[in-house]
């Protein structure tokens, strides 16, 4: 039998500026107060009034009513877009993710999953309830953009538009349901904020103390690659066919300006830099250089209205420091701290 | 400490590419059969490529990818090797254990993307991939012709979803196909697109026809549990490792077995033995002599051993971001990890030898070439 001929005893040891397991809880609380639960009841506060701005457009129609619905559609989206990348926990749970937003889309579900319910004009799925136990594509914002601004039947008063104007606000309630049940499920006793808060051998899903602080790192780390991929990456691949989010309602740029505001503060808010060693403390200024090149893009190749520089970075210069700035978070920063994320298990395949 | 020898040879492996033309076996005094492991990998500046491993973990060779690499098809007979990009990748590299010949890059037909992992027919004459028709939202196994620089010459359906692991079943005319149920298209990247929907199966087909022999179906409570790697054991049993798309609170077991003949098993672990996996399993390999059935658990960072007969669990070992899983001696493994670590265990999480190779990732899938 073969036998490796050599034996080493490799120790993981942290570096010196890895966190000691009562900083990871300090890190993990600071990110659940500062970020990860305001973000979602930000989510809730703006999902609330979807309903009835729906209704009151049907109600009385008019252009004033369709602002106000466009506003608070807005902000919905805007506060979606803070939270999409948490993708673990409550938002893992129940698909509340896709039911909140199904996108992307790029084999065109949603439209035909309504399609079949506009054509049935099934009565049963606008009782109470009913839309959340549809396909998960026409539960949430994206089905309710759809409905929206579809111009061939324009949601307000009459007859032409009640079953849609029913089935939108059935929509708008079912977002609000999932905001509230995210809220929930995060601060409830013995929830979510809990499990994170309180690892150990009788914990269900965190064990170790630095187990929490990964799980939150892999989130800021998922956040950088999906902007990436899906919101920057289809603008420089001419083979990528991918509508951005919301574009209908042309909201693509504040999506993107939500997204990456989030991811930002997520990131101060873990102070991962506080971490680094002496001789790695200009990835300091590097990493400050490539949040503001990111914030001052639009998303779309033009210049953000916030932007700190003068000139609007190129959706390709965007996309590789956005690109740069998470192989550092991930293989620096994450690692100075001692919350290493592994090639494999950050993404299984 | 013996380790600095790894590290020259390591260095030594990772200055001259492989261009095709010279081996490094000759700088480093070593020959084709001296390896052992082959793995894909990414560098610590982002480059990807295919390892050759001696039995001690050293790097005797190395193959430079364009993309991520995942899983690779060996045929021992005949030294051939093939690497698949990673899900939805499109490139596959095809070179020889034993000649000097340049690789063979070859893709994916336009409308089709790899899963990344094939497997070889007993002859060696033909590839199968597991692959995407994207446009038919069907999972195919792509069949290519060796000799025709591997030409794409047929498909056979999969009977479901996004197919990940395929292997060859000892009979040598059954293809065994895990199919995830996860829908995915390369233009939104990796999003799954159906996880409300996905419909995961076992299935078993008949490689020259094509035709479905069987499918079990994952239904009800294990209707998210995606299948996603598979291995054979010496009574012929195909044991399968999951990926659980469900509330976490509701995660069952992510290992069971089943048979052309037989149902879904799942192991049903007591007490002591319950290890939590992080509803994740990366890879699954079983003894050379077929008896002990390994289980890698990457976020969990725990290899766990099964005896194939009863699968009861006779030990996990432990080490962070472990994946690669490939047997070693008759009744041993290797496991390789996300950083750079591999080691020799037995069943029994006894720790025979580790080496580190430094700025080396392995990737999730280790193969024994020999």
């Amino acid at each position: 039998m073969l036998m490796l001929s050599i034996l080493a005893l490799i120790t993981h040891a942290a570096g010196s500026g890895a966190a000691e397991p009562s900083g990871y809880n300090a890190m993990v609380r600071s990110a659940l107060n500062k970020h990860i639960i305001p973000h979602f009841e930000v989510l809730k506060a703006a999902s609330d009034p979807l309903a009835e701005a729906v209704g009151n457009v049907c109600s009385t129609g008019g252009e004033a009513a369709e602002k106000v619905l466009a506003d608070r559609f807005q902000d919905a989206v805007r506060a979606y877009a803070q939270v999409d990348f948490l993708r673990f926990g409550p938002m893992l749970e129940g698909g509340r993710r896709e039911r909140l937003s199904f996108w992307p889309d790029p084999r065109g579900f949603l439209p035909r999953q309504l399609r079949l319910i506009l054509v049935s004009k099934d009565e049963a799925v606008l009782q109470p309830g009913a839309i959340g136990k549809q396909s998960v594509a026409v539960q949430g914002l994206t089905a309710l953009e759809a409905l929206v601004q579809d111009t061939e039947v324009r949601l307000g008063p009459g007859e032409p538009a009640r079953f849609r104007c029913a089935l939108a606000q059935s929509i708008a309630a079912n977002v609000a349901e999932v905001a509230g049940e995210l809220v929930d499920e995060w601060e409830k006793p013995g929830g979510w904020k809990d499990k994170m808060l309180h690892p150990g051998p009788d914990n269900d899903t965190y064990k170790s103390g630095s187990e929490p602080a990964v799980e939150i790192v892999k989130a800021l780390l998922v956040g950088l690659s999906l902007t990436a991929d899906l919101q920057l990456k289809p603008q420089i691949d001419p083979k990528i066919k991918l509508s951005p989010p919301y574009q209908r309602s042309g909201l693509q740029k504040i999506y993107y300006a939500a997204s990456v505001a989030s991811l930002h503060q997520l990131y101060e808010t873990l102070q991962l830099e506080d971490h680094l060693k002496p001789n790695k403390l200009w990835m300091k200024n590097w990493l400050k250089g490539a949040w503001r090149t990111i914030e001052a893009s639009d998303g779309a190749g033009g210049r953000s209205p916030t932007a700190e520089r003068d000139d609007a970075p190129t959706v390709r210069e965007t996309f590789d420091k956005m690109n740069s700035l998470r192989s550092l978070v991930s293989n620096h920063l994450a690692a100075a701290a001692g919350l290493t994320v592994g090639f494999n298990e950050l993404d299984g395949d | 400490m013996s380790l600095t020898v790894i590290d020259r040879r390591s260095l030594l492996a990772g200055t001259i590419a492989y261009v095709g033309a010279a081996p490094l076996r000759s700088a480093l005094g070593a020959e084709a059969s001296d390896v052992a492991f082959v793995s894909a990998a990414r560098r610590v500046d982002g480059d990807y490529c295919v390892l050759l491993l001696g039995s001690d973990g050293s790097i005797l060779r190395e193959v430079p990818l364009s993309g991520r690499g995942h899983d690779i098809a060996i045929h021992k007979q005949t030294g051939r090797v093939v690497v698949f990009a990673r899900r939805p990748g499109t490139f596959a590299v095809a070179f020889e254990l034993t000649t000097r010949a340049a690789p063979t890059v070859f893709t994916a037909d336009i409308g089709r993307h790899f899963y990344g992992h094939g497997t070889f027919s007993q002859d060696g004459r033909l590839l199968y991939a597991s692959e995407n028709d994207i446009a038919g939202e069907r999972g195919v196994i792509g069949i290519y012709d060796v000799a025709r620089g591997y030409k794409k010459i047929g498909e056979h359906p999969t009977y479901g979803v996004g197919p990940h692991e395929i292997l060859l079943h000892s009979d040598g005319k059954t293809l065994v196909v895990a199919n995830g149920g996860l829908d995915t298209i390369p233009d939104a990247g990796r999003t799954n697109l159906n996880v409300d929907r996905m419909e995961p199966s076992l299935v078993f087909v008949d490689a020259r026809s094509g035709e479905l022999l069987t499918k079990h179906d994952m239904t009800g409570d294990l209707r998210f549990l995606s299948i996603r790697h598979i291995a054979e054991d010496a009574a012929g049993r195909i044991w399968f490792g999951g990926q659980w798309e469900g509330a976490t609170s509701e995660t069952p077991q992510l290992i069971g077995s089943a048979g052309r003949n037989r149902e879904i098993r799942l192991i049903a672990p007591r007490g002591a033995d319950m290890v939590d996996l992080k509803g994740y399993i990366g890879s699954m390999a079983v003894s050379a002599n077929g008896r002990v059935i390994a289980a890698s658990a990457p976020k969990a960072g725990h290899v766990l051993y099964l005896e194939s007969e009863t699968g009861r669990i006779i030990a996990h070992s432990s080490l962070k971001d472990v994946c690669g899983i490939a047997a070693f001696g008759e009744g041993d493994f290797a496991v390789s990890s996300g950083f750079g670590v591999i080691r020799h265990e037995t069943p029994f999480a006894r720790l025979i030898a580790e080496a580190e190779l430094h700025d080396i990732a392995f990737d999730n899938h280790l193969r024994r070439s020999a």
